[in-house]
């Protein structure tokens, strides 16, 4: 009697493990789903305060060139917050569906440095670089919308760095390299601008 | 007074220097010469290999070591006396100790024991070579040739090697100074018409492995770099002649190749083709069956064989499916002189043909003579322009879209040569007529016919 009572004890302590291990497994699956729902949701800028005319650089994979547009954005005060609003302007324009240029889900810009009065750091997430096109043109097209965009904006911003997560990386998605500085003259040379 | 000194690594050039090879580190240590023998600082020696502390009173010299997870040792050792202590036992040195500057010195020829006694730990020193290796580390090496049409010599590494390679006529020879490459061989001899030896010497800190033949050679990277490949440089082809060359049949063509003759000791025109990407790294993945790596070198199969029905040589610096680092590539077709550089990319974005030239920052190139590493395209820029307009012209007639743009793109920035990348995308909605027979034969064809009508204008190579 005592011993089946023990059996009976150990087997219900079995399952009770087995639950919380299962429910453990679960809350660990909710908060990774959450997570990567968080990655995927589009980047939409600030939508508050008062707008400002900006020009972004929109590139265009079709025509392998870059074309400038126009568009309302709220903007910090702060110079490198003002730009990381910018660049989160134009990959929204990246993140509609109708793009000719998409970049990724889940693409955004966690931060901008400038360093001295010349040089961005843009600072991206990892969704950027991981979920970007992999090509030639297409990698180049997407840095000089960036180099472009921030040029137009800053005129005082000539070299730009990408970083990924904080890191830099050998190339954006294997072959755009991500080593170097960009310098908004250069890109002059790199991409053509339709009107 | 203990005195915590820094790291000395970086040397002035005209100074000998020893190379050491740790499982951890590689490092230059400079020598002196003193009592007409050399010299090595012993805190220049163990700094890269732990935590050092010296003391010096000029007279006095004592020094404490303490290697990562062990215990802290001590060497002791007097000015102008040949004997010392290490761990509290007794040395005796070849010659007398010197301090320089509270800097402590022991004579070169002592640091096998010197080390062996204070790390507990195999050394193997080639004074003459001035080579040091601590512990069970080194790299050997095999080689097998492969007699052919064109002969291979097989040169394969445990691991990865990233050597200098140099070429003049009959030779071609890898340095390897970071790399602990040990001796395997010191000569051999073959009786091949093409290769015929290989000479493996230590000389100034650094390894070489001489390959001799009787034709120019080049060198190819193989299996993720731990093999390279020696192979006759491409010879012209014969003049060509109204019968057509056969349709290349990929993967192998190249390798079925008809027996080439000997590559002539006068300037030449050699092509080299780099399918860019290989091996675990794919490049895009233009469809999920069908990556980069493949395209591109299904690609430069047809254009090689469109350029030898234009009487055009042309190599391919990747002819199977192997994984080459941008470096590598750089470093085998700066070695290969070609005078002419392609590399192919694929893509699944936009349409049509994107024809590439580099673009260096050349506000700080001056000369012609000295050409840093990420400028080395700068000075033959005019060139690769008039190549890639060239091809576009072709692209043009043959009523395929195209771009030319300039980009920073690596290895092309690296290229001592004329360069260009050209970049397929699909003609139309449908991405696989990217791999498409009727595709890609338009654009190889291209490709040749523009290379070959601006081919005056590029100068030949002397191999």
């Amino acid at each position: 009697m005592t011993r089946r009572i023990i059996a009976m004890f150990a087997a219900l302590l079995l399952i009770a493990a087995g639950l919380g291990l299962y429910a453990f497994h679960l809350r660990n699956r909710v908060a990774l789903e959450e997570q990567r729902l968080a990655q995927q949701a589009q980047v939409v800028p600030p939508a508050s305060g008062p707008t400002t005319l900006v020009t972004l650089y929109v590139a265009s994979d079709s025509e392998g060139s870059l074309r400038r547009t126009q568009e309302n954005v709220a903007l910090p005060q702060e110079r490198s917050e003002r730009a990381r609003a910018i660049l989160r302007a134009l990959l929204s324009k990246y993140s509609q569906r109708s793009s000719g240029h998409p970049v990724g889900a889940g693409a955004d810009v966690r931060d901008v440095f400038l360093l001295g009065s010349d040089t961005a750091v843009v600072d991206t997430n990892a969704g950027f670089a991981d979920s970007h096109p992999s090509g030639v043109l297409v990698e180049e097209l997407t840095i000089a919308s960036i180099v472009n965009t921030l040029n137009a904006n800053d005129p005082q911003i000539t070299r730009v760095k990408i970083l990924v997560d904080g890191k830099e990386r050998d190339t954006l998605a294997g072959h755009a390299d991500l080593r170097r500085f960009y310098r908004s003259s250069g890109i002059g040379q790199v991409m053509k601008e339709t009107p | 007074m203990w005195l915590r000194y820094p790291p000395v690594l970086a040397q002035s050039p005209e100074r000998s220097q020893l190379s050491v090879y740790s499982p951890h580190a590689f490092y230059s240590v400079p020598l002196i010469n003193a009592n007409g023998q050399s010299y090595i600082g012993l805190v220049e020696l163990l700094e890269p290999l732990g935590s050092v502390n010296a003391e010096s009173d000029g007279k006095k010299y004592k020094l404490r070591f303490v290697a990562p997870g062990a215990r802290e040792l001590e060497l002791q050792f007097h000015n102008g006396k040949d004997k010392g202590k290490v761990k509290g036992d007794n040395l005796k040195l070849p010659a007398n100790f010197v301090i320089q500057d509270g800097r402590g010195y022991v004579p070169l020829a002592s640091i096998s024991e010197v080390l062996a006694r204070a790390l507990s730990t195999q050394i193997r020193f080639n004074p003459a070579a001035r080579r040091l290796f601590i512990g069970d580390i080194g790299q050997r090496f095999t080689l097998e040739l492969r007699p052919g049409a064109p002969s291979k010599l097989f040169i394969s590494f445990d691991s990865p090697v990233n050597p200098t390679i140099a070429t003049e006529p009959g030779h071609i020879r890898f340095t390897f100074r970071r790399e602990p490459v040990l001796p395997a061989i010191d000569h051999t001899a073959y009786t091949d018409s093409q290769i015929t030896g290989a000479n493996f010497s230590e000389h100034d800190g650094v390894a070489e492995l001489d390959v001799t033949g009787n034709v120019a050679l080049m060198a190819n990277y193989a299996d993720g770099g731990k093999t390279i490949v020696v192979t006759a440089a491409p010879a012209p082809p014969p003049p060509p002649v109204a019968q057509q060359a056969p349709p290349p049949s990929p993967p192998t063509p190249q390798e079925k190749a008809p027996s080439q003759p000997q590559a002539p000791a006068g300037p030449r025109f050699l092509v080299l083709i780099d399918p860019a990407h290989g091996g675990s790294e794919i490049g895009a993945a233009i469809s999920p069956t069908l990556p980069e790596k493949d395209v591109v070198l299904a690609l430069a199969h047809r254009v090689q064989h469109e350029l030898a029905n234009r009487g055009i040589s042309a190599g391919l610096l990747r002819n199977s499916d192997t994984s080459i680092s941008l470096d590598q590539r750089a470093i085998s077709a700066n070695a290969a002189r070609p005078a002419l550089y392609v590399a192919l990319h694929a893509t699944s974005s936009g349409r049509g043909v994107h024809v590439f030239t580099s673009l260096v920052d050349q506000e700080s190139y001056t000369s012609r003579d000295f050409l840093p590493w990420n400028q080395a395209q700068a000075a033959f820029l005019e060139s690769s322009s008039a190549v890639a307009g060239s091809v576009a012209a072709e692209l043009e007639t043959r009523k395929l879209p195209n771009s030319i743009v300039a980009a920073p793109l690596r290895p092309m920035n690296n290229i001592a040569a004329p360069a260009i990348a050209v970049e397929i995308a699909p003609p139309g909605d449908d991405i696989a007529d990217i791999s498409g027979s009727a595709y890609q034969d338009q654009v190889a064809q291209s490709i040749a016919a523009g290379i070959a009508a601006v081919r005056g204008k590029i100068p030949e190579v002397r191999p």
